[in-house]
């Protein structure tokens, strides 16, 4: 007999009063990591959104050199990458670990300290990177605090701060599921297991071979390999695996198939990491290793096939939820354009279509559809759904959630298929050897759509932020469940 | 099933890892950069590009105060009196390839810093016609040096690769793009670099008043001498000594000479222009020649 993958006891609250397992999860520490969360959504997406404007011939802070456009736009990615992110994720582990497990974390205590100590990482990694310190590695230019390739220290080593952030969460989280190793593990906590080990052994990597040991093109595979395993590895696991859990708690049934998701897991496991590579097609790095990465990353389709056949399978039946159910609407639109991304990866990452679409806007419009449009999503779904019950209050207003959702979707949509478009239209008139500032004039109406959808986007993320904060700070208003629990209501699940 | 080796398929996780770790890092450095040693800074360093020798003529102030023994490096116009077997002239080779070294570490560095790798790429493929527009097509040997750890190829172009930049433009081209980009480039959406300038006092010539009238000429016309200087004073000894070498047949000339305000590169600027001149420049395939 094999563990389901949902849960099998009920971990909702039968009652519309408090969880019976509140000592198991620390609300406070729930709540401060998905507040900083969407701190960071809101000021990266600010940078980005002021940073478009350089494209449009207004320089934001013009002369003022810790405020450029270059240093901004790190910003921009890092606090996305290292603060949304991981402070999402991390967030939603403290309620989804200690439920799976039925342990709590290693300690509270631990929790706050990693809470600050991350704050207070991601403050210096924004400040070194404004004053120039940032490191010449894609995703990964949080500071090493060292100048380029040499050991002179010239600011705080951001970097190894990071790593022992990383342990601590690890020491976190793999105790309680550790302690629980003799039961059968849900699928869930293998991928968030895996994904907090992976995260250390991909920043260690990324961050310190090409910057100290390889040199070109072998660097270049090794930083590709970063860039890669960041999202595959660390990212996409812990997405899934919060995923796993989430969505049959809500829906209140298992997942359709436990056999799917142990095949998608392996899958993941031994595919995604090969995929680095396809960063530098077309490149001096042995075409051996290039052709390997293109057809692993065709591989990665068949993970992405069982894992979302999985979920529309336990959707199955409950269609009405992405009606009534904000956060499952929130999960499987996320879905679809995880399965878009994909799709589209296994085909752009051949050689014909690198030719065209490498070093154009086509990899930034890709980019935004998996980071925001899956991840995010996810996150935000998630948040939607844990924040009344983490603050034990009705939402401020349930109206602005649903603007939050259609403004960051359509808004994504835009200019998902804006950057695209500019993508080929760049690539084409590269290869058709079109004048450089031709080329730039062509791109001028779709950096202008870009930050018009990018604008959009930020007004959700600024409505949400605002209706977490009054609903937390607000009087408290008394939380029904049902409203929630519509779906398993229905299915006469309560 | 498979839950009763969670243990195994642990060990198994890390396992794919490695394997995806020496697939496609460790196996690509074995047969390209593993196969021989990397070229230090002071090896790509020389020989010395024109262009930095001309950034010591043109802006002779930020050059001594940015790079190390710039009073020992001669320029081109310096060595015309000197004698063939005149130590001077080695010692000028040395002091210009550490001038050169320094300036390309500084140029590498505000070139991460300014993080100009997100909007240009150094990673000329041999599709697209990519060779046709930027030049030859990148190869592994051309990386195997310092200054490419880590490796800065980029991913992205909005503005045009820089791998064989060196020598395509001028360094008043790149002074005035840094300064201005639109002014050199129309339409051009790379922002200004205006702090890679600063202010200083700087000796000009006014134009002939009889000239500028035949010719239709503004008569504020007026030709910049080289060097900005921190304070007027030193302007005005600059202004002095040009006046005192000249020609004495040319008073009517060095009459018209004057100390104006003026911006000039600083150091950060000029190594990033060095750094700029040098890409492409050094073959590492000729190297690879000669030493074999």
């Amino acid at each position: 007999m094999t563990a389901t993958a949902a849960p099998a006891e009920p971990v909702e609250p039968a009652k519309p009063a408090e969880a019976p397992a509140t000592d198991l999860v620390c609300k406070g520490l729930v709540r401060w990591h998905l507040i900083m969360a969407m701190f960071f959504m809101v000021t990266a997406m600010t940078w980005g959104f002021l940073v478009s404007f350089q494209f449009l011939g207004v320089s934001p802070f013009e002369g003022i050199e810790w405020l450029s456009f270059g240093r901004l736009r790190l910003l921009h990615t890092n606090e996305i990458a290292y603060g949304f992110l991981v402070n999402g994720f991390v967030g939603c582990m403290y309620y989804a670990v200690p439920r799976m497990t039925g342990k709590p974390v290693a300690s509270a205590k631990l929790g706050w300290l990693i809470l600050g100590v991350w704050q207070l990482i991601l403050v210096l990694m924004s400040v070194g990177q404004l004053l120039g310190y940032a490191q010449g590695v894609e995703w990964g230019e949080t500071p090493t605090g060292f100048a380029p390739g040499t050991w002179n220290m010239n600011y705080v080593p951001v970097d190894f701060l990071i790593e022992l952030g990383a342990v601590l969460v690890a020491v976190q989280f793999l105790t309680p599921i550790v302690k629980s190793i003799h039961r059968h593990q849900y699928v869930s906590l293998w991928y968030l297991s895996a994904g907090i080990i992976w995260l250390i052994l991909t920043y260690v990597m990324g961050n310190t071979l090409p910057e100290w040991t390889l040199p070109g093109s072998s660097g270049a595979a090794t930083a590709g390999l970063f860039i890669h395993d960041l999202v595959g590895l660390f990212v996409t696991p812990m997405g899934w695996g919060l995923m796993y859990f989430f969505v049959p708690i809500i829906l209140r049934k298992p997942i359709w198939s436990h056999a799917l998701s142990v095949i998608g897991f392996w899958a993941l496991a031994f595919f995604y990491p090969l995929n680095g590579v396809h960063h530098f097609l077309l490149s001096s790095i042995p075409m051996s290793v290039q052709y390997g990465a293109i057809i692993s990353t065709m591989a990665v389709e068949i993970v992405v096939t069982t894992v979302v056949v999985n979920f529309f399978g336990t959707m199955w039946g409950r269609g009405d939820a992405l009606r009534t159910n904000l956060p499952i609407r929130w999960f499987y639109t996320g879905m679809v354009c995880y399965f878009i991304t994909c799709l589209q990866c296994m085909f752009h990452t051949t050689l014909a279509m690198q030719e065209i679409i490498h070093f154009t806007d086509w990899v930034p419009g890709h980019a935004h559809l998996v980071m925001l449009g899956v991840f995010a999503f996810w996150i935000l779904g998630m948040t939607t759904w844990l924040w009344p019950r983490m603050v034990g209050s009705e939402w401020h207003n349930r109206r602005l959630n649903h603007w939050h959702y259609w403004l960051t979707v359509i808004g994504l949509l835009i200019m998902f298929i804006d950057l695209t478009a500019a993508g080929l239209i760049h690539g084409f008139m590269l290869d058709a050897l079109s004048p450089w500032m031709e080329i730039v004039r062509a791109m001028h109406g779709f950096w202008a759509i870009r930050t018009f959808a990018g604008g959009m986007i930020l007004l959700g993320q600024i409505l949400f932020a605002w209706n977490l904060w009054k609903t937390w700070t607000g009087p408290k208003k008394p939380y029904d469940y049902r409203v929630d629990l519509a779906v398993a209501a229905d299915a006469g699940g309560e | 099933m498979l839950d009763r080796y969670t243990g195994v398929l642990l060990f198994a996780g890390l396992g794919c890892f490695g394997l995806a770790f020496v697939l496609s890092a460790v196996y690509p450095w074995m047969i390209t950069d593993g196969t021989r040693p990397e070229a230090s800074i002071e090896a790509v360093a020389t020989p010395v590009t024109t262009e930095f020798k001309q950034l010591k003529e043109s802006y002779p102030v930020a050059f001594a105060q940015a790079f190390p023994r710039a009073d020992e490096c001669l320029t081109d116009q310096e060595l015309v009196d000197v004698a063939a077997d005149d130590p001077r002239r080695t010692a000028s080779d040395g002091a210009w390839g550490a001038a050169h070294a320094v300036a390309l570490r500084a140029g590498r560095d505000e070139y991460v810093g300014q993080v100009c790798w997100h909007c240009h790429s150094q990673f000329v493929r041999p599709v697209a016609n990519e060779a046709v527009r930027f030049g030859r097509v990148r190869s592994a040997a051309d990386d195997n040096n310092e200054l490419q750890r880590p490796v800065l190829w980029g991913t992205r172009r909005v503005g045009p690769d820089l791998t064989n930049e060196g020598g395509r433009r001028s360094n008043d081209w790149h002074v005035a793009h840094f300064w201005d980009p639109e002014g050199t480039s129309p339409d051009s959406v790379m922002p200004r670099y205006t702090w890679f300038f600063r202010d200083g006092f700087q000796v000009v010539r006014g134009i002939d008043p009889e000239l500028a009238a035949r010719q239709g000429l503004s008569s504020e016309r007026e030709y910049a001498y080289p060097g900005v200087f921190e304070t007027q004073a030193e302007a005005e000894a600059e202004l002095a000594r040009i006046r005192e070498s000249a020609d004495p047949n040319l008073k009517a000339e060095t009459a018209r000479l004057r100390v104006v305000p003026a911006k000039g590169p600083d150091g950060d600027g000029l190594a990033i222009i060095a750094y700029l001149q040098w890409l492409g420049t050094w073959d590492a395939s000729e190297r690879e020649e000669t030493n074999q």
